[in-house]
């Protein structure tokens, strides 16, 4: 020992967190100056951030160290879906079942519209399939921190919100049943190409059921204290977010689920009191910063040409449905047309699931890749701005007026 | 607040002559508005709904009338013109089925209660109307502070004098209806140890309060006209007073009632008032002078804050009195005009309210005392209003 070991090791190195702190406040820098100079949503100035010092272009934050960080990434998402799934009144699909067939619907004819524009252009079954799958959710963490942010209110908030949880569980689901057909192509065993579907719709709707008992419980053990309440939501999101990732199932579909049951099993309406206010937005902060930092520039001009049709064949089959059935579900066409706006930014969730494919059958990622990132790439820069469009035309947000 | 079919239309009464007629109407006719709470399912917030719901309820014919009111959480629904107690009561629960129920298709809860119990005012919306953003400009936040929630009772007159001493002569009567309406106990979030916090609203605009102690209708027209030339007023939709006489429905119309959670209650609160109105029409019991009016402040906050419990004071008599035995009187007073137009069961049911204490403010502070919450606390409001509970 020298004599000096109270001092810092040479060469020096900056702990993980550091670099965490770096990024958020590059972040909050960029969202701000965006949203005060250019009236342009906050999040787009996060994905920026994450952009800027990720690998691709500064290099401040190396690989190793978005990889790192993805611990925070997963909480950040977790807060994010359950969120979300608990503003999901599933009491109103039943008092207005005209929302349900457009939720059915709209998810439907995407899947359709995108299956059908990829077969055209050669693409195998199976992954025209997958990104077909993928295409029906829209991206909650893009719906839910835009419209927070925006304080917006109304009925093109409240339907966005509810389609895009809805679709992201079918989109979820549809995507485990791949997950079968993933195991055939890479000869896997029999028993994984129908157990592993299950396992993972199964696992993950136990597992958001039990945390959403949980929180009741503890809502109920707490009183009607708001902090103490929105505290004890946080500790059960962590935790079930641990257990999720643990137990190899979906964190998507687990907290997606545990915001939808708590609602709807919370008969004493304990989690009325609930509210996150600025706690998450340093997730949501987390969220996109981390996710623009692992975002992929590096594609090729067809590649952006084939994601900008896959995007458009997408955006009709939303928003068909949504304009069939807006009269019958007691919506004017002028809000039905800014839903449908709404209803575009597609979910960074689909790279996960790309990766989390390849890992299953390695033949898969090279394939599906390209056009898929490159329809996401498009979708997480514009999605953003189509959804603060569609509150501020609507007059659901705040400063619409 | 403004209220009437030509809420919003943004053109300022032409200055002339008639502008101040007064409209004969059917004597003893009644009609009722209410103004309701727009509340999310999530966590029973106040929110924006009023322009979405509107246009729903709009494309069928329906009963009454729903109509916007000044911020975005608000919205007002009106009986016809009545006559008789229980034709009225019908047409209110006509009417609030009809919302209610375009309410469930948007996932909006509808409420009464004079004031939202933990709404931030700082957060509401002005509805999009020409008139409403004037009133915006010119009062400025007391424009947003302003979501509240009242009743408005309109009485049809056969002419200008009759208004005006129906006016003065329900002064008295002021605080019997502030108590059996009182439902805005709690704002902002916390107890306002007020049965009635919603009056407190109110008085914070400089034209409120009571109308100048004119009895002439010939008078009070140079009273307004003199306003006018001031440009204090515009129309006599800018004095926010107690009571005050609407000459274009040929009407008084009594605007102290929070609205209260009930159809029910919101009817038998019109049937007193028609029946009060026959009583001194007809009878004529005092003979009315400015003196009378001396206790009206006290006896109107007495009412605000303490409700049935609060202190009368007798402007005849000028004995003091508990608000409860004054109404209880009164009622016995009015059994004959009761029976004339057969309101003897709505005021039956008000006597026994008075009697018990059975506000819809304790009832509040009640189920609050149970959960803790006032999140539950509006949820249990709008089960009451739909009429579940």
């Amino acid at each position: 020992m020298t004599d000096y070991f109270f001092l810092p090791s040479w060469p020096f190195v900056m702990p993980r967190l550091f670099w965490l702190g770096v990024l958020l406040l590059a972040a909050t820098l960029l969202g701000e100056l965006l949203d005060r100079r250019l009236r342009l949503p906050r999040i787009l100035g996060y994905v920026i951030a994450g952009v800027v010092l990720g690998p691709q272009v500064t290099g401040v934050l190396p690989r190793s160290q978005v990889v790192g960080l993805a611990p925070f990434l997963a909480v950040a998402m977790g807060i994010v879906l359950f969120e979300l799934g608990s503003r999901v009144d599933l009491r109103w699909l039943r008092r207005n079942p005209w929302l349900l067939a457009t939720s059915l619907l709209e998810s439907a004819l995407a899947f359709g519209a995108v299956y059908a524009i990829l077969s055209v252009v050669g693409t195998t079954p199976l992954i025209a399939t997958a990104a077909a799958a993928i295409a029906v959710a829209t991206s909650p963490a893009v719906v839910l921190a835009v419209s927070k942010q925006l304080g917006a209110q109304g009925q093109v908030t409240e339907r966005l919100q509810l389609l895009t949880a809805l679709n992201s569980v079918y989109s979820f689901v549809a995507f485990a049943m791949l997950f079968g057909w993933l195991h055939m192509e890479a000869r896997g065993a029999w028993g994984a190409v129908a157990m592993h579907p299950l396992y993972l719709v199964l696992g993950s709707v136990a597992l958001a059921a039990a945390a959403a008992v949980l929180l009741l419980a503890l809502l109920a053990l707490a009183g009607p204290r708001g902090d103490v309440q929105t505290i004890s939501s946080l500790g059960v999101v962590v935790v079930a977010v641990a257990v999720a990732t643990a137990l190899k199932l979906s964190v998507v579909m687990a907290l997606l689920g545990m915001g939808i049951l708590t609602r709807a099993l919370d008969q004493h309406r304990r989690f009325l009191a609930v509210s996150f206010g600025y706690v998450d937005e340093l997730f949501i902060m987390v969220l996109f910063a981390l996710t623009g930092a692992a975002l992929d520039l590096d594609l090729g001009a067809t590649a952006l040409a084939a994601g900008l049709g896959l995007a458009a064949a997408r955006a009709l089959g939303k928003a068909i449905p949504v304009f069939a059935f807006a009269k019958a579900s007691g919506l004017s066409y002028r809000k039905a047309s800014l839903v449908s706006v709404g209803l575009l930014p597609m979910s960074g969730l689909a790279v996960a699931m790309a990766h989390e494919a390849a890992s299953i059958w390695p033949g898969f990622e090279p394939q599906f890749g390209a056009v898929v990132l490159a329809a996401v790439l498009i979708l997480e820069l514009l999605g953003p701005l189509a959804v603060q469009f569609a509150l501020r035309r609507s007059g659901d947000a705040a400063d619409a007026r | 607040m403004a209220s009437g079919p030509d809420v919003g239309t943004g053109t300022p009464i032409q200055a002339s002559a008639d502008a101040l007629a007064f409209k004969q109407s059917a004597p003893l006719s009644i009609g009722v508005e209410l103004e309701l709470q727009l509340v999310e399912t999530r966590a029973c917030d106040l929110t924006r709904a009023a322009s979405d719901l509107i246009a729903l309820v709009e494309r069928r014919p329906h009963p009454g009338e729903i109509k916007p009111e000044i911020t975005e959480s608000m919205i007002e629904v009106a009986s016809g013109i009545q006559h008789r107690y229980e034709a009225l009561a019908a047409e209110l629960l006509a009417v609030r089925d009809v919302l209610g129920a375009a309410a469930e298709k948007l996932n909006v809860l509808v409420c009464g209660g004079g004031a939202h119990p933990f709404q931030h005012w700082a957060e509401r919306r002005i509805y999009d109307r020409p008139r409403f953003r004037r009133l915006s400009e010119l009062y400025g936040y007391l424009a947003k502070q302003f979501t509240v929630f009242g009743q408005h009772i309109h009485i049809g007159c056969p002419h200008g004098d009759d208004a005006l001493y129906l006016v003065h002569a329900l002064g008295r009567y002021v605080p019997h209806f502030v108590a059996l309406a009182a439902s805005s106990p709690y704002s902002q979030g916390a107890d306002t140890q007020f049965e009635s916090a919603r009056l407190n609203v109110i008085s914070a605009f400089p034209l409120s309060g009571r109308a100048p102690f004119l009895l002439r209708w010939g008078d009070f027209t140079e009273y307004f006209a003199k306003m006018r030339r001031l440009g204090v007023v515009e129309s006599m939709k800018d004095f926010y007073w107690d009571i005050r006489p609407k000459p274009e429905y040929g009407t008084v119309e009594i605007r102290v009632c929070d609205t209260p959670l009930t159809i029910e209650r919101a009817a038998a609160l019109a049937a007193y008032a028609q029946t009060l109105a026959r009583y001194l029409l007809i009878e004529r019991p005092v003979q009315l002078s400015e003196d009378l009016l001396l206790p009206y402040s006290y006896n109107r906050f007495q009412s605000c804050r303490f409700g049935f419990d609060g202190d009368f004071i007798d402007p005849v008599t000028q004995q003091h009195a508990s608000l409860r035995d004054e109404i209880a009187a009164s009622i016995e007073r009015l059994e004959p005009h009761a029976r004339e137009l057969d309101t003897e069961g709505a005021l039956a049911a008000l006597a026994a309210a008075a009697r018990d204490g059975a506000s819809d403010a304790r009832w509040m502070r009640h189920r609050y005392a149970l959960t803790g919450s006032l999140h539950d606390l509006v949820w249990q409001q709008c089960r009451r209003w739909r009429g579940d509970t």
